[in-house]
């Protein structure tokens, strides 16, 4: 099943290098692809260099796209990193 | 003996011996490869690329148990790096198409991949090319052979040593750290880099962003570093070797000795009587407050509260929030409305995505308040609810013009309206300050002083909006100096804007924090330091060493220099019987 969700980038920093190692650690556990898209810019939420060339910043509206058997599972648990803002401090 | 300079990491002092690493001067080699060459090629790399790794995953079975969590991330990170086939596959491509030889390949492109980081217009997110480099290192030290196990061949033991290199990484730092390493400096690095976030919270002192100047220091050299002050003394004599174990020592002694004044009143040599509070971010940060010897709450974070979650605490939550705060402080509580960014951080509040290019000078803090009153009111009905529990003072940030302030005071009153029409028991004298950290309103503090009961001056943003630098980038952070004549002439027109009109002035920024100003700014008449509750003790003891009286002139002559260096000697002039330094 094909999924599409708004994300936003909360947290202060940005997607910054320990959030994408902590999103790929997330990512790589799903059997689904997982795509974040922004600005026509499309990169694999398995690759940590993807995510960090995306250059996300504080306040960046991303769109996650996910298609396979757990697609589900895998938008529920990248939505929650993201609200967690990836455990950083403020 | 020669002095260098450069960006100071934590606050110790060390005297070593150097060992110089330089790996940044590695000649690449390049070469077209023959075509029965280029499988043994692809071969080679992704050998040194396996090495690299076994490398790095011994550095994290190696970290020790008590070390800061973040240690783990910061390898993890370089983990996933190389096991990204943008690393570790891409450059086999150009060995296959180009027929190039593998270090050539891999410092291509990394090249490509560091030029687009360069772009990135994020500074912190742009810094992260750093991480690409060490990665690249690594491997390409596998590749040439001599590795960055330069460090691993180091002796077992480095106690006594300082490590001079071009930039250490994270996972370089834990290794060289549990060897005994005193010290590292590199030309590499800033104040937010992983290394130096490291270097902190391991208590390693360390000087970075030296550039060219550790070209100077040769194998064995023997080194005295300030970390506090980012300088390195390099060849100095007995004397000056002595003077540094001296203060070695007397820092020892200090830290322990400074317990011992959290119950003493800090008044100066002239009676007169300073305030000392502590900033603050969450009630859990009030258990500090009792061991500083804090006499209550000089800047309380309340953003922190309505982060890390999908939407703002309700007026309850805060009120039982701000009740828990109060009931546990028996001085004065100096609530700060929030000063949330310029972009969306809660849902629920506002509603356009648009991102701002430059959040520092948008709609944040007071301006995003008045523009979003169903954010703002709850927060100031909690607040005055709450304040029949203590001793609560509310504190507006980022005010720029009068009429900011007239609308937020006029919601205050309509606040203060309907809280009486519901019969919802509140307090409504509480004192209503003015948080000074925008130039305009520290040109005009007079004005903004008669209609405020406190003032306080953050210095962060006030200096930051002053000198037009963004402390977060690195290729400015240079020109960061709480001692430009501007800066104080601006401090000093608000603490005589607070005193002609009869309201308290406080300073909640890192500089009230900073030992070196204590002394400078107690004579240009400030009485009230908020700061964090791990620098009061210090700052205490300072003011109870200080003669007020003998510091004024040459604090206000400091005001009338415009030459920094002038300027630099009178502050140490002040300072000049200063118990400690550190």
């Amino acid at each position: 099943m094909k999924l599409e969700r708004e994300i936003e980038v909360i947290n202060r920093l940005g997607l910054h290098a320990r959030a994408c190692a902590s999103l790929v650690k997330a990512a790589v556990q799903f059997s689904s692809t997982i795509a974040l898209k922004h600005d026509g810019q499309s990169c694999d939420a398995k690759s940590i260099m993807g995510l960090m060339m995306l250059a996300a910043t504080q306040g960046t509206r991303l769109t996650l796209v996910v298609e396979g058997e757990d697609s589900q599972q895998a938008v529920n648990r990248i939505v929650e990193l993201f609200s967690d803002r990836f455990g950083e401090e403020e | 003996m020669l002095s260098l300079s450069g960006t100071g990491i934590g606050r110790g002092i060390a005297i070593g011996r150097a060992i110089v690493l330089d790996h940044s001067h590695r000649q690449i080699p390049e070469f077209t490869l023959s075509e029965d060459a280029v499988e043994d090629e692809v071969k080679r790399f992704r050998d040194a690329v396996a090495r690299a790794r076994t490398g790095l995953l011994r550095i994290l079975d190696s970290i020790p148990p008590d070390s800061p969590p973040e240690t783990h991330a910061f390898v993890d990170v370089h983990l996933q790096m190389l096991d990204d086939p943008v690393i570790s596959e891409q450059p086999v491509e150009s060995i296959n198409h180009e027929r190039k030889n593998a270090e050539w390949s891999l410092k291509t492109h990394a090249d490509t991949l560091i030029a687009f980081f360069d772009g990135i217009e994020d500074p912190y997110l742009r810094s992260k090319k750093n991480d690409v480099h060490q990665v690249v290192d690594r491997v390409l030290a596998e590749l040439l052979g001599h590795t960055v196990t330069d460090l691993s061949r180091l002796d077992d033991d480095l106690a006594g040593y300082v490590v001079v290199t071009h930039d250490i990484t994270p996972a370089d730092t834990v290794t060289l750290h549990q060897r005994g390493m005193t010290a590292f400096l590199t030309s590499l690095g800033g104040p937010i880099s992983h290394t130096s976030i490291l270097a902190r919270s391991l208590h390693i002192p360390a000087v970075v962003g030296l550039h060219d100047a550790v070209r100077y220091i040769r194998n064995d050299d023997l080194l005295v570093i300030d970390a506090a002050n980012g300088s390195i003394i390099l060849g100095p004599d007995d004397a000056v070797v002595q003077e540094f174990r001296d203060r070695q020592q007397a820092h020892r002694e200090e830290i322990a000795s400074l317990t011992l004044l959290h119950h003493q009143q800090a008044i100066t040599q002239d009676g007169i009587q300073v305030a000392l509070l502590a900033n603050i971010e969450l009630p859990e940060d009030l258990k500090l407050l009792a061991p500083a010897g804090a006499e209550g709450v000089g800047l309380y974070r309340t953003e922190f509260l309505f982060m890390n979650r999908s939407q703002p605490p309700g007026e309850d939550e805060q009120f039982e929030t701000y009740c828990q705060v109060l009931d546990t402080v028996s001085g004065p509580v100096t609530i700060r409305t929030l000063d949330l960014g310029a972009d969306k951080q809660v849902d629920g509040g506002r509603t356009d995505g648009e991102r701002t290019i430059n959040p520092a000078l948008g709609l944040r803090a007071i301006r995003l308040c008045l523009n979003e009153p169903a954010l703002f009111k709850p927060q100031l009905r909690a607040i005055f609810r709450a304040a029949t529990r203590g001793n609560a003072r509310i504190m507006i940030p980022m005010l720029s013009s009068l009429s900011e302030l007239d609308q937020a005071l006029e919601l205050v009153r309509e606040t203060h309206r309907e809280l009486a029409k519901e019969g919802v028991e509140f307090n409504p004298h509480v004192p209503v300050g003015g948080m000074i950290e925008v130039p305009a309103a520290a040109i005009s503090a007079d004005l903004f002083a008669r209609k405020l009961q406190f003032l306080s001056i953050g210095t962060n943003d006030l200096i930051q909006y002053t000198l037009a630098i963004d402390r977060i980038d690195d290729e400015v952070n240079y020109l960061y100096d709480p001692l430009h004549p501007s800066v104080l002439r601006l401090i000093y027109r608000v603490i005589e804007a607070g005193r002609s009109a009869g309201i308290p002035v406080s300073m909640c920024g890192e500089m009230a924090a900073d030992p070196e100003f204590t002394r400078l700014l107690l004579g240009l008449g400030l009485r009230e330091f908020s700061m964090e509750a791990s620098s009061l003790l210090q700052i205490k003891q300072l003011v109870l060493n200080t003669t007020v009286c003998d510091l004024e002139k040459t604090a206000k002559d400091a005001l009338q220099c415009l030459e920094q260096d002038r300027l630099r000697n009178m502050v140490e002039q002040l300072n000049i019987d200063k118990v400690s330094t550190v």
